[in-house]
């Protein structure tokens, strides 16, 4: 689901931020891509969605050699790639419903499958009677949960968290944690970056770790360090 | 498709209200540059409709000195006659000339009682040529030059005896067009610099808009919204800034004709003046100039976020 093939990304100013990297992960795998700041977490998850080309080597996702792809079918890349941040990302004039059928508007769905899937995705999060409340309204957690309903609306094949227990409390994240891994069960492919010790240690899932651009360890039920 | 209609409108209308100031500031500048450009056609327009009327049915006049004899205008006639230009000649005595003299100033008291026609009014050949370029056939057959005094001043002198002067259109008529050409070229080049800055203006419009919207615009990319779908809300505000001063400018150019044109209409009889239809006519250039307007706006405001 996604391989990336001796990848090396050297930014213009000169900063390599991942060197020689080979990773290959399978259809439905749960992963944390774990290490200190500044090692490579949040390029590879720029390289995945291409946002950024890798400097050397190959990069696959759902199928799609990401060198090969023109600008124009990127949009389609990322229909099939849900995003999870930090900072969730809500338009804070928008309501929960509103941030999550948003996501579907834009890519053109029409009303009656939005008008479907939004109280129904927004449900499985656990937002079900919350759908009419602005971000402001919502704790960190909820708000994170909204977050993750957009993620996973369109059904993607593969859902990218870039530290998305970062500013939540260690119960909420645990909360976060259970609706990843149920998300997981259903057949989506999770590559999470993450500083957090106690949910690596707590999730024993396959762990990969970068330290200076590097791939240090690559350990399927690993613990974080 | 309605969905998506309804879409791409409601993004418009809330980028309108968002951002009003900065896009009405658009809408005026394009209003003000789309009526001069309107202007400078009508202008063209109405000298085009005068030269017109001038070369329509040109006639050149022969002018003969008092008193004069039969002899004199035959030789005459059958001298113009000959130049290859010249289609028929008609000679007009005196009381022909006084009845066109009346004709002309009908209603204008002041001229018709103080000027006695009968001493006042030449007699004259009335030319009537095959195209008005070959004015200058005429004049050098009556060995008629322009002389230039030292003072500077130009008058004319014929050398062929009988004849006082010629009537010299080319003059005129060179005259008009020099002024077509600064009064329209000067209302054009000043509406070619407001369309610049009207370009200027929605451009920025459109930039401030989606710097304002720039997190929005950057979960869309994310989620996968095609780089048209994120930007034709932008451009649909350009269009409608560009359009709202599109249709201000031809009201603005039709308030012009009712109240300055029209104004005229009457005291100068001779003059032909510009109609609705001719207002109407330069519609379609004053909505492509705002089309242009919109789409190069669009194409500058847009660039640096065509990246994805």
């Amino acid at each position: 689901m996604i391989s990336l093939q001796r990848v090396t990304k050297v930014y213009r100013n000169g900063v390599t931020a991942l060197e020689d990297v080979s990773v290959e992960i399978d259809k439905g795998e749960f992963v944390f891509v774990v290490g200190p700041s500044g090692s490579g977490k949040s390029t590879m998850i720029r390289l995945l969605l291409k946002q950024e080309e890798a400097s050397r080597g190959d990069v696959f996702v759902a199928g799609k050699h990401l060198s090969k792809i023109t600008s124009f079918k990127v949009p389609h890349l990322r229909r099939n790639i849900g995003t999870v941040f930090q900072d969730y990302k809500l338009l804070q004039d928008k309501t929960a419903f509103e941030n999550v059928s948003f996501a579907l508007e834009v890519i053109g769905k029409p009303k009656h499958v939005i008008d479907q899937r939004v109280p129904e995705i927004l449900e499985y999060v656990g937002l079900g009677d919350k759908l009419n409340a602005y971000p402001d309204e919502l704790s960190g957690g909820e708000q994170q949960r909204v977050s993750i309903a957009r993620a996973c609306v369109n059904r993607p094949l593969v859902l990218l968290a870039d530290e998305p227990t970062g500013n939540l409390d260690p119960n909420t994240s645990v909360d976060i944690m259970r609706l990843l891994d149920k998300v997981n069960k259903i057949g989506t492919t999770i590559l999470m970056a993450t500083h957090d010790q106690a949910i690596v240690d707590a999730m024993r899932k396959r762990v990969i770790e970068l330290d200076k651009g590097k791939v240090v360890r690559d350990q399927s039920r690993g613990v974080y360090s | 498709m309605a969905p998506r209609v309804e879409y791409f409108f409601r993004e418009t209308a809330s980028g309108l209200r968002r951002n009003g100031v900065v896009a009405f500031a658009a809408m005026s500048t394009a209003f003000i540059a789309l009526f001069l450009f309107g202007l400078s056609l009508l202008i063209a327009r109405e000298f085009a409709l005068v030269t017109r009327v001038l070369t329509g049915n040109v006639e050149v006049q022969v002018y003969l000195t008092d008193p004069v004899s039969s002899g004199t205008v035959g030789r005459l006639t059958n001298k113009l006659q000959q130049v290859p230009a010249v289609a028929n000649v008609a000679y007009w005595n005196k009381e022909r000339s006084c009845e066109e003299f009346q004709r002309l100033f009908e209603g204008q008291h002041v001229f018709l009682e103080n000027v006695d026609c009968m001493k006042v009014i030449p007699t004259s050949l009335r030319v009537k040529l095959s195209e008005v370029t070959n004015f200058e056939q005429i004049t050098a057959s009556l060995g008629c030059t322009i002389a230039v005094e030292p003072d500077g001043d130009q008058h004319q002198e014929c050398t062929e005896p009988g004849v006082r002067s010629v009537a010299d259109y080319q003059k005129l008529l060179d005259r008009l067009d020099s002024l077509t050409r600064v009064l329209s070229l000067g209302v054009f080049g000043i509406a070619v610099i407001m369309l610049v800055s009207a370009i200027g203006l929605v451009a920025n419009t459109l930039r401030m808009g989606m710097f304002a919207r720039r997190k929005e615009i950057g979960i869309m990319r994310l989620v996968g919204a095609t780089n048209w779908r994120i930007r034709v809300p932008f451009l649909i505000e350009g269009m409608v800034e560009a359009l709202l001063g599109a249709a201000s400018a031809i009201a603005g150019l039709f308030l012009v004709k009712v109240f300055v044109v029209d104004r005229l209409r009457g005291t100068a009889p001779w003059l032909p003046l510009i109609k609705n239809t001719d207002v109407v006519a330069v519609m379609p250039w004053i909505l492509l100039a705002a089309a242009l307007v919109a789409v190069v706006a669009g194409t500058i405001g847009m660039r640096r976020f065509l990246d994805v």
